[in-house]
């Protein structure tokens, strides 16, 4: 196509080309004709046929342009203002030194033609030929004398004399031919020069008409090769009857060197009249010739400029098609460079900046796309993450929060995304608390602080450990700050469950040692004293069942202990757990002091997977704390309740036990489970904490309130499967979040 | 050329247009050879006498065709002859020349109207032996005298091309050939 298109190229050129160069010969050949050359007279039409279809087809090829770029021009067809703006402009330019040479040469001629024909020269020529016509004149008047002499002397009534005559007097008077004839034209004798001659012609009516009136004839007259003659006639006297005449003509050379002479003048006279007279139409010629020149000129200057107008302005136009494109985004414009200019130079450079811009915007748009996976990927961790993470605008506007942040404050903090914080935290004591300290932090100035702050909420105390950040800011945008916050208190708790243990391993180790010998000891002072009989042996005897005894209690207390720190490996099985604490409850219900025992047991509760005999120290530190707690209450009840709780697909079981005695200090409630913190007068003070270790070996949950009547509560939530490793971790896993 | 058009139009002003016509012609057989004669009347325009007067000489064309009729079909042309004339004033001796290029004669007159009346008289003009004719045959004989432009210097030519008063020529006068 792109060879199609080439070649099709190269055939118009070579056809304008062929036109010029016809044109140009055409005008040539023109300016040939009007310059007087007859060799090209039978072209001139020709000549003008090729001028007039030159001109035709330069007026068909503008008029077509024409209306093409008024049609573009309408239409607003990008670019079209440029070519008619280089259009009009190269018409200016090339017309206006065009037409001013016009107008000079035009003036030039005809003034140049009008001064050739001076009125000097021309007088010059008419007295020349006035001279010439005088000495002509002289010399025909001579003849003439001479001839009217021969007349005299010639007899013509003997024929053959008048011949012989004749013969005699020519020669004497020079002439070149004598002739009689007679008044019907017939000739009577004749003499010539040159006996070859033809036979004298007859004279003409003009002679005769002279000579009827009876004048003698004088007239020069032009031999064939253009050379002078004198033509002479007179009538001869005769005697014939009225009517009839004879005449006499001699033909006289004219002297050699007056007859060219005369044939000079004559020549240059003739040249100079017929220049004269061809002066008009000289001038209309080469007014002709210029003004074909001229228009022929203005025409293909025309064409040219909207020729080169095209050439010029159908790269602009493409590019700025291909700029609008790339305006719109479309990077894959490719233009094909035209010419190796800065046209081409610009072309070349846009299709580099393009493909440049391709290549950037596909980089950005790559980067972008890992951006936002990046982004994503962090969008999944932070919601993955225990850690609560809340970004805020600078004027306390929730920007972003993940799910733990929610979990950990108790709060949906997704729906108040774009909210004021402040709002959020309306009726919600937890992210309240959080609020009031990041407030004053903030207000305070300070924008990058750690701390770790205690809530005080519904449901026990939560202890975060808090971090604020400033976001780095874009511009002059307001800065954001983040705030990270984890729930440290089950760390806590770990951490003080282990330094209890280890408490309580290193005292149960140091106490039980000097245990042994007391004991020993007291034992070997009965065996040794016992059986004397002393006065005060009735003491000794209780001093050393006391001290036994006490040490007995002792070593219980240290093997609780140790129990607490060191627990045996878990023996998990399957039981009802309705049962256990049927079974449990029935201990007590046969007591020493009455209390009253009310189970709300679940029918349908499933089969707990769980070590059975710790579930049973469960419920019997459970028991014996209420009771201790109520030890010398009159009515005295003790409720336990058991239900299924299927929360996220996860089935667990909920034991209440919720007694009316007087319930947690609030001093207390806090630490409750911890070892030794205890409001009774009895106890060791380790029977909740040892329930709150067996509940969480069993990856379960307690938690413990002031009932609404008064009282304590205390639930117990446990997963129903231990199921293996994968389910303690997913219970393990639930159990953080409930606990959130 | 608006401007070459202009100056023609400025040339012509109210002038004699000139006049060609053949007035009568006849052609008779004499020892088996057709001579032709005729009578025509030569006016010249007004331009075209100033030209000669100028010393331009101009030359008159008088063309004689032979054609051979033939009854609904188009007439062939059988022979044709082309005589040329010159007429020129010669400005030495005042007088106008008549050259029948042809021949080669020439004649002179005092008048131009007696030239003119020179060139109109054509006296037995041997056209065609009549043995080069097909007896079976019917032929026509058609004059006609034009004012040759083609001879004239290019300006004038250029002019001539554009005006009408150059354009002098006459009808063709045609009759039948008679054997007699």
């Amino acid at each position: 196509m792109a060879i199609g298109r080439r070649l099709r190229s190269a055939f118009y050129t070579l056809l304008i080309l062929a036109g010029i160069l016809l044109w140009l010969t055409a005008l040539l050949l023109f300016s040939q004709v009007a310059e007087n050359s007859d060799d090209f007279a039978r072209y001139s039409n020709l000549i003008l046929l090729i001028n007039s279809i030159g001109v035709a087809v330069l007026v068909t090829l503008i008029v077509m342009n024409l209306v093409r770029l008024i049609r573009d021009y309408r239409r607003h067809v990008p670019g079209t203002r440029l070519k008619a703006r280089m259009v009009s402009l190269l018409i200016v330019l090339a017309i206006t030194p065009l037409v001013i040479v016009y107008i000079f040469s035009v003036e030039f001629i005809n003034r140049g033609i009008d001064e050739w024909f001076s009125v000097d020269v021309e007088q010059g020529l008419g007295n020349a030929l006035s001279l010439s016509r005088a000495a002509l004149e002289l010399q025909r008047r001579e003849h003439l004398e001479s001839l009217t002499e021969i007349a005299a002397r010639l007899d013509i009534s003997d024929p053959a004399r008048t011949v012989r005559d004749l013969s005699v007097l020519r020669r004497a008077s020079e002439a070149f031919e004598l002739t009689v004839f007679s008044s019907n034209n017939q000739i009577i004798a004749t003499s010539s020069e040159d006996p070859a001659a033809s036979v004298p012609a007859y004279p003409n009516d003009e002679v005769i008409f002279q000579l009827r009136q009876g004048r003698s004839y004088l007239g020069p007259d032009l031999g064939r090769s253009g050379e002078y003659r004198v033509v002479a006639a007179v009538l001869l006297p005769t005697e014939r009857p009225t009517g009839e005449f004879t005449v006499l003509r001699g033909i006289f050379p004219v002297e050699q060197r007056i007859s060219a002479l005369a044939n000079e003048v004559q020549a240059s006279y003739n040249q100079f009249r017929e220049l004269e007279y061809l002066r008009t139409g000289l001038k209309y010629s080469f007014t002709l010739v210029l003004s074909l020149v001229l228009l022929i000129s203005i025409l293909a200057a025309v064409y040219g400029a909207f020729f080169s107008a095209r050439r010029l302005a159908v790269p602009i136009q493409q590019l700025m098609q291909a700029t609008r494109a790339v305006a719109r985004g479309d990077f894959d414009t490719k233009l094909p460079i035209p010419t190796s200019d800065e046209i081409g130079f610009l072309i070349n450079s846009f299709n580099e900046m393009t493909q440049r811009l391709a290549t950037a915007r596909q980089e950005a748009r790559l980067s972008q796309q890992q951006v936002e996976n990046e982004r994503h990927k962090l969008e999944v961790i932070l919601a993955r993450l225990s850690t609560g993470v809340l970004s805020l605008e600078a004027d306390l506007k929730i920007r972003t929060a993940n799910q733990a942040a929610g979990a950990i404050l108790g709060v949906d903090l997704e729906s108040y995304v774009g909210k004021p914080l402040a709002d959020a935290a309306r009726g919600r004591p937890l992210l309240g608390q959080l609020a009031a300290v990041c407030t004053e932090y903030l207000d305070r100035g300070v924008s990058e602080w750690r701390e770790q702050i205690t809530l005080r909420g519904e449901i026990g105390r939560r202890v975060l450990m808090c971090a604020c950040t400033e976001l780095p800011s874009e511009g002059d945008d307001p800065r954001g700050y983040v705030i990270v916050f984890e729930d440290i208190t089950m760390l806590l708790q770990a951490q003080r469950d282990a330094a209890w243990g280890e408490v309580a391993r290193r005292l149960a180790h140091e106490i039980k040692n000097p245990l042994t010998p007391i004991q020993l000891s007291a034992e070997r002072l009965r065996r040794r004293y016992l059986p004397s009989d002393l006065d005060d042996l009735e003491f000794l005897n209780r001093a050393t069942h006391t001290i036994i005894q006490q040490v007995e209690a002792m070593k219980e207390m240290v093997n609780a202990f140790s129990q607490y720190a060191r627990a045996p490996e878990v023996e998990l099985s399957r039981f009802d757990l309705n049962e256990l604490i049927a079974e449990v409850t029935e201990l007590y219900r046969h007591q020493e002091h009455q209390v009253a025992i009310k189970l709300v047991l679940d029918r349908n509760l499933p089969p707990v997977e769980a070590d059975i005999g710790r579930m049973r120290q469960v419920m019997h530190n459970l028991m014996r704390n209420a009771l201790e707690a109520m030890e010398n209450q009159a009515d005295a009840r003790v409720e336990i309740a058991t239900r299924l709780v299927t929360e996220r697909g996860t089935n667990t079981v909920e034991i209440k036990v919720s007694d009316n005695g007087p319930g947690f200090a609030d001093s207390i409630i806090d630490q409750a489970f911890d070892p030794y913190v205890t409001s009774k007068a009895k106890g060791t003070g380790l029977g909740l904490a040892i329930v709150k270790k067996l509940v969480e070996e069993h990856g379960g949950q307690i938690r413990l309130a002031n009932g609404g009547r008064g009282g304590a509560e205390i639930s117990i939530l446990l997963p129903i499967s231990q199921g293996g490793g994968e389910l303690s971790n997913d219970t393990h896993h639930d159990h953080k979040r409930e606990r959130a | 050329m608006a401007l070459g058009l202009a100056a023609a139009g400025a040339f012509a002003q109210d002038d004699d247009p000139g006049h060609f016509e053949v007035r009568s012609g006849s052609v008779e057989l004499a020892a088996n050879v057709y001579f032709l004669s005729a009578r025509l009347e030569y006016r010249l325009s007004t331009d075209a006498r100033g030209a000669l007067e100028s010393g331009l000489p101009l030359t008159i064309r008088l063309e004689i065709e032979l054609l051979n009729r033939r009854p609904m079909w188009m007439d062939t042309e059988v022979a044709s002859l082309t005589q040329l004339y010159q007429l020129e004033y010669h400005a030495l001796t005042e007088r106008y020349i008549v050259r029948n290029v042809n021949s080669g004669d020439q004649d002179s007159f005092a008048t131009l109207f007696a030239a003119l009346n020179f060139l109109g008289r054509v006296d037995r003009l041997p056209i065609i032996d009549a043995a080069l004719l097909d007896p079976e045959r019917t032929y026509d004989i058609r004059i006609r005298a034009l004012l040759d432009t083609e001879q004239l210097p290019g300006p004038l030519r250029l002019l001539a091309f554009w005006r009408r008063d150059w354009s002098l020529g006459s009808e063709w006068y045609r009759w039948r050939l008679a054997d007699d």
